[in-house]
């Protein structure tokens, strides 16, 4: 008898074994297609990156006849400032984010998770609620707040609200894991004398790391990818980020530079990539659990 | 208080035993609230205020170099009746989350039936379908979007194999908006991973008391995978709801920050955009969020109260 | 409360301030540092970078000049009031007609009438072009060449089709019965005479101005009937019926006004609605040899739709700390003979006299084509208009909206014309 392994498997005939082998290989057919067609648009920006510019849009194929780095060389320079100016301040905004973030939702998820306090529920559901609050409703007065502030053209709105725990999707994500660590550890540690501080942090973060993690790679991929926040925050040239180069890029040499064009946006999709290669079951685990029933 | 003679364990005993209400407190939620501390900040300064003040924006005139002057409901007023784009932006944006969210849905519940049979290579697919909906919200692929979609792009040229000649598609106002929901949908991955972890929580025995029964495939599917999985796709339905109203960044860039042509593709966030920064008109801006907000609250809250008639959580 | 609490709080939140913070004071705007903010294509940007070159070598070697340029008209005007929105106002930026109204009296640019003389050397500047950029008396921008309107011409392409090049008497019709035989030649697989005018607002004021109208009146109101926008729509639904002009779909995708997405640089026309001095940035990105004539004349023998107008301005931000050195910068710009040299005739016909009798040796054929092109006008030019209320720009982009409902075939002129007059007067009012 064919075993069954999984939750939902399909109830198959069982006079006819053959029946669930033809099912299999169409299914993995139509899949295998469906991958391909969902990947052509990447791959094919990839190709074209390599490609000489006049050929980019003569040929559909995957394979260029002629790999060229030109792309890649003209797009880097295809700005007054080099791509590797955008790709700094990308990447120092995104690590910033990730410290504030870990810190600041990490301790707002203990306060929910382990701490007892008056109005717990009530704070709680509203910081759920902040979930489902759209940001343009915050945006414009934020926006003059960061004006007064002196803020604006830098990357302090950008940052300063990770530190406080302003992402309360992540909050949420740690309250969840928070609750599964056994509170018979705190307790213990509690008898021992330790105040909470001690116990958040010598007994909940170190057995954390796999949901800090989670929170750290979402958080730069989300930072990374921001559009909306650098360009209304970030006016001059010097401090902008990748997703804004990309877009001036787009506009300033318009349709003379494909490759070059093609060749940054590789370039700016290769960390999330990286990211995703190798943490992609943390990842997927960490959106798995937020459907999770509460 | 006794004496002289004390050690510090009776002394502990002796104030534990007749604490001072305000110790109590402090000793039972000083942890929590100094641990809430930078939420609280961040609460009422970043959320909470902002959230007012921009309802009082939205009953004025600001332009941002000069103090906002009270203008009452003008704003609300010239919004539903004599604004053009507010209505074009609306519908645009209903027409883009009507149509794309069900066949993300969709998409993502099909694909994750069929992965969760149990075949091989299950991680490999899962991978592949979900690395566009990590990609999706960026600026390159928006570019790349409305290379492929050009009237000489690659969809064209691979329509023209079998003989369809396809539209300009990024600039033709009656399918610019389907470029758009194509993007949408082609992100189903993340929904899909959601579901697929769905499916797994279903028991398997209530599959195998099944099977003893006879039951068919369909019978099986519609008897017991999908009112089981209604909380999922609920859960589902509304992020990628909100989602879908606050997107932005596709839309601008294909359109180039226009919402042209004839405002097809001039998604809600985007004209507020226009309108705060593009002409400086932020207490307009501020009612257009408003308006925003009383929609998704609106949407949630109806979602929530009729969900009780289709939602089954296994209690 | 422990202490280790409060100090590593404290230490978490000040590392992560101070290193944002670190990156905030090199951009703050600084008195060593001068930026410049233009539209324009990669011509313009070249010879604006030389002349801040010079600007360095010549006068003031410690500034830094920072150039940023936007290829698209449309974009510039919005990414300028998100930098004005943050107090972030590029010190030098370019200005233009439509919109020097707004910004002056909104006071986010100089008064530069104090600056003459002293410091800003006016001498044997072209008066028509000071007053150009006057607000109320005041002078608020200055010129940085004169041109006017004027159409693109591919004469390779007329070649192909056997065609005649388009004439100065040329109207509508004119181009109406070209077309005949152009479409018969059918040049380059589909490549229509015209591009689709009918969103463009030079194009419109043009026709409007040869009926004896205009676009604004001296005091900020429409100069035009919603009659004459119907016909307009008219003129061009026939043109559009007939494949003189390009199809919407086509024309769609000069969505902002770069000159990369026009219609003629797209092979899509052989003509297209531009400015005199464009030629030269037009010609660099286009293969085919260009040449310019005027825009189509209403009918048979009408005239005055052109004037002469400066092209663009510099303007300096009143919030600039650099005030002195942007307006070094400003007088160099137009004054220096080497400057002069390197910028040509890009920006249009330059406004002081010593700087055109010094490059008028050194002009190419193409450029002289523009130098004399503007000169020789005759019967097209008609007086300069007034200063353009402030919602001109936003009017004139959502004329390209409008006419885009009409081309598509979602509303009708009849329809389009009265709409969009009411919408117009509704701008108008909301912004004054």
């Amino acid at each position: 008898m064919p075993v069954t392994t999984t939750a939902a498997s399909v109830a198959d005939d069982p006079r006819r074994p053959w029946r669930k082998r033809i099912i299999s290989v169409v299914a993995h057919v139509v899949l295998i297609a469906a991958s391909i067609l969902m990947l052509y648009p990447l791959l094919w920006m990839l190709a074209a990156s390599f490609r000489p510019e006049r050929e980019i849009f003569s040929s559909t194929s995957l394979i260029p006849s002629a790999v060229t780095l030109n792309g890649y060389i003209s797009g880097w320079h295809g700005l007054p400032l080099s791509f590797g100016t955008f790709f700094i301040n990308s990447f120092t905004i995104s690590v910033l984010c990730i410290i504030g973030n870990l810190a600041a939702c990490s301790m707002t998820a203990f306060a929910f998770a382990r701490l007892n306090f008056r109005g717990k529920r009530f704070w709680f559901a509203l910081m759920l609620g902040t979930l489902m609050l759209p940001y343009q409703v915050t945006l414009i007065p934020q926006y003059v707040l960061f004006l007064k502030l002196g803020w604006v053209n830098t990357f302090l709105p950008l940052v300063v609200p990770k530190y406080l725990a302003s992402d309360a999707f992540f909050t949420f994500l740690m309250v969840q894991f928070f609750r599964g660590i056994p509170k018979e550890l705190d307790e213990a540690a509690q008898m021992d004398g330790c105040s909470p501080w001690r116990i958040y942090y010598k007994v909940l973060l170190p057995l954390s790391v796999p949901v800090l993690t989670t929170a750290a790679i979402f958080t730069f991929i989300f930072t990374w990818d921001d559009f909306f926040g650098p360009l209304i925050y970030l006016n001059d040239i010097k401090t902008y980020t990748v997703a804004l180069a990309l877009r001036n890029f787009v506009d300033s040499t318009g349709i003379s530079n494909w490759s070059g064009l093609f060749a940054m946006s590789v370039l700016s999709l290769v960390p999330v990539f990286v990211f995703f290669l190798f943490f992609q079951r943390l990842l997927i685990e960490g959106i798995a659990t937020t459907g999770m029933k509460r | 208080m006794t004496a002289r003679a004390f050690d510090a364990g009776s002394v502990a005993d002796a104030r534990a035993a007749i604490p001072s209400p305000w110790r109590r407190a402090w000793t039972a939620n000083g942890p929590g609230y100094m641990f809430l501390l930078p939420w609280f900040i961040g609460f009422f300064g970043l959320t909470v205020g902002p959230i007012l003040i921009s309802l009082y924006l939205s009953f004025t005139n600001f332009d941002l170099l000069t103090a906002p002057q009270w203008t009452g409901f003008d704003n609300y007023a010239r919004m539903f009746t004599a604004d053009p784009k507010f209505i074009a932006s609306m519908r645009v944006t209903f027409l883009f989350v009507v149509f794309s969210v069900p066949l993300k849905l969709a998409f993502a519940l099909c694909v994750a039936l069929v992965l969760n049979r149990g075949m091989k290579g299950l991680p490999i697919y899962r991978a592949v379908f979900y690395l566009p909906s990590l990609l999706g919200a960026s600026v390159a692929i928006a570019v790349l979007w409305r290379r492929l979609f050009a009237g000489d792009g690659l969809v064209n040229e691979a329509l023209a194999m079998i003989g369809i000649q396809g539209p300009a598609w990024i600039s033709n106002p009656r399918f610019s908006l389907w470029t758009l929901v194509i993007l949408a949908v082609w992100q189903f991955g993340s929904p899909m991973i959601i579901f697929l972890a769905g499916l797994r929580q279903i028991p398997q025995d209530l599959y195998e008391a099944a099977d003893i029964d006879g039951a068919s495939r369909w019978r099986k599917f519609w008897k017991i995978t999908l009112p089981l999985l209604t909380p999922v796709v609920f859960f589902n339905a509304i992020i990628q709801t909100i989602e879908g109203f606050k997107s932005f960044t596709p839309a601008f860039i294909i359109s180039g920050g226009t919402g042209n042509p004839i405002n097809s593709t001039l998604f809600y966030t985007l004209y507020l955009y226009q309108e705060a920064f593009g002409f400086l008109r932020m207490g307009y801006a501020s009612a257009l969020a408003w308006v925003l907000l009383a929609i998704i609250a609106a949407f949630t809250a109806f979602s929530f109260l009729t969900s009780r008639y289709w939602v089954h959580y296994e209690d | 409360m422990s202490t280790n609490f409060d100090r590593r709080q404290f230490l978490l939140g000040s590392t992560a301030l101070v290193a944002a913070g670190a990156v905030a004071p090199a951009f703050a705007q600084d008195p060593g540092r001068l930026r410049l903010y233009w539209w324009g294509g990669q011509a313009r940007a070249d010879r604006t970078n030389k002349v801040s070159d010079l600007f360095k070598s010549k006068v003031d070697p410690k500034v830094t000049i920072d150039g940023e340029y936007n290829g698209s008209f449309q974009d510039y005007w919005t990414k300028l009031d998100t930098q004005v929105a943050g107090n972030n106002t590029p010190d030098v930026l370019q200005m233009d007609y439509r919109y020097i109204y707004q910004y002056a009296t909104k006071g986010t640019i100089l008064a530069l009438d104090d600056y003459i003389g002293k410091g800003l050397d006016l001498s044997d500047f072209d008066k028509d072009q000071i007053d150009g950029g006057r607000v109320g008396g005041k002078l608020y921008a200055i010129s940085l060449g004169a041109n006017s309107v004027a159409m693109m011409v591919n004469t390779a392409a007329f070649k192909e089709a056997g065609v005649d090049l388009p004439t100065p008497d040329w109207s509508y019709d004119d181009y109406k019965t070209a077309s005949v035989a152009w479409n018969k030649a059918n040049p380059r697989n589909g490549m229509r005479i015209l591009q689709d005018g009918s969103g463009n607002e030079p194009a419109y004021e043009n026709w409007l101005r040869q009926r004896g109208k205009a676009l604004y009146t001296a005091d900020g109101k429409l100069a035009w009937t919603a009659d004459d926008l119907v016909e307009w729509f008219k003129l061009w639904d026939d043109l559009r019926a007939n494949n003189v002009c390009v199809s919407p779909d086509n024309q769609a995708l000069d969505a902002n006004a770069a000159i990369e997405t026009t219609m003629i640089t797209l092979g899509k026309a052989a003509t297209t609605f531009a400015n005199s001095n464009q030629l030269i940035a037009f010609q660099k990105i286009n293969k085919d040899p260009l040449t310019m004539v005027n825009f189509p004349r209403a009918k048979k023998g009408a005239g005055g739709g052109h004037y002469r107008k400066p092209s663009q301005f510099w303007s300096i931000a009143s919030t600039t700390p650099a005030r002195d050195e942007s307006v070094k910068y400003v007088s160099f710009f137009i004054n220096d003979g080497d400057a002069g040299a390197a910028l040509g005739v890009e920006r249009g016909i330059p406004c002081a006299k010593h700087i055109r009798d010094a490059i008028a040796p050194t002009l190419s054929d193409q450029d002289r084509l523009a130098l004399n092109f503007v000169s020789n006008l005759g019967d097209l030019l008609g007086p300069l208009p007034p200063v353009p209320p402030a919602a001109a720009g936003e009017i004139d982009n959502e004329l390209q909206t409008k006419s885009q409902e009409v081309a598509f075939g979602q509303s009708t002129a009849e329809d389009a014309g009265p709409a969009f007059f009411k919408a117009a007067t509704d701008m108008l009012a909301r912004s004054s």
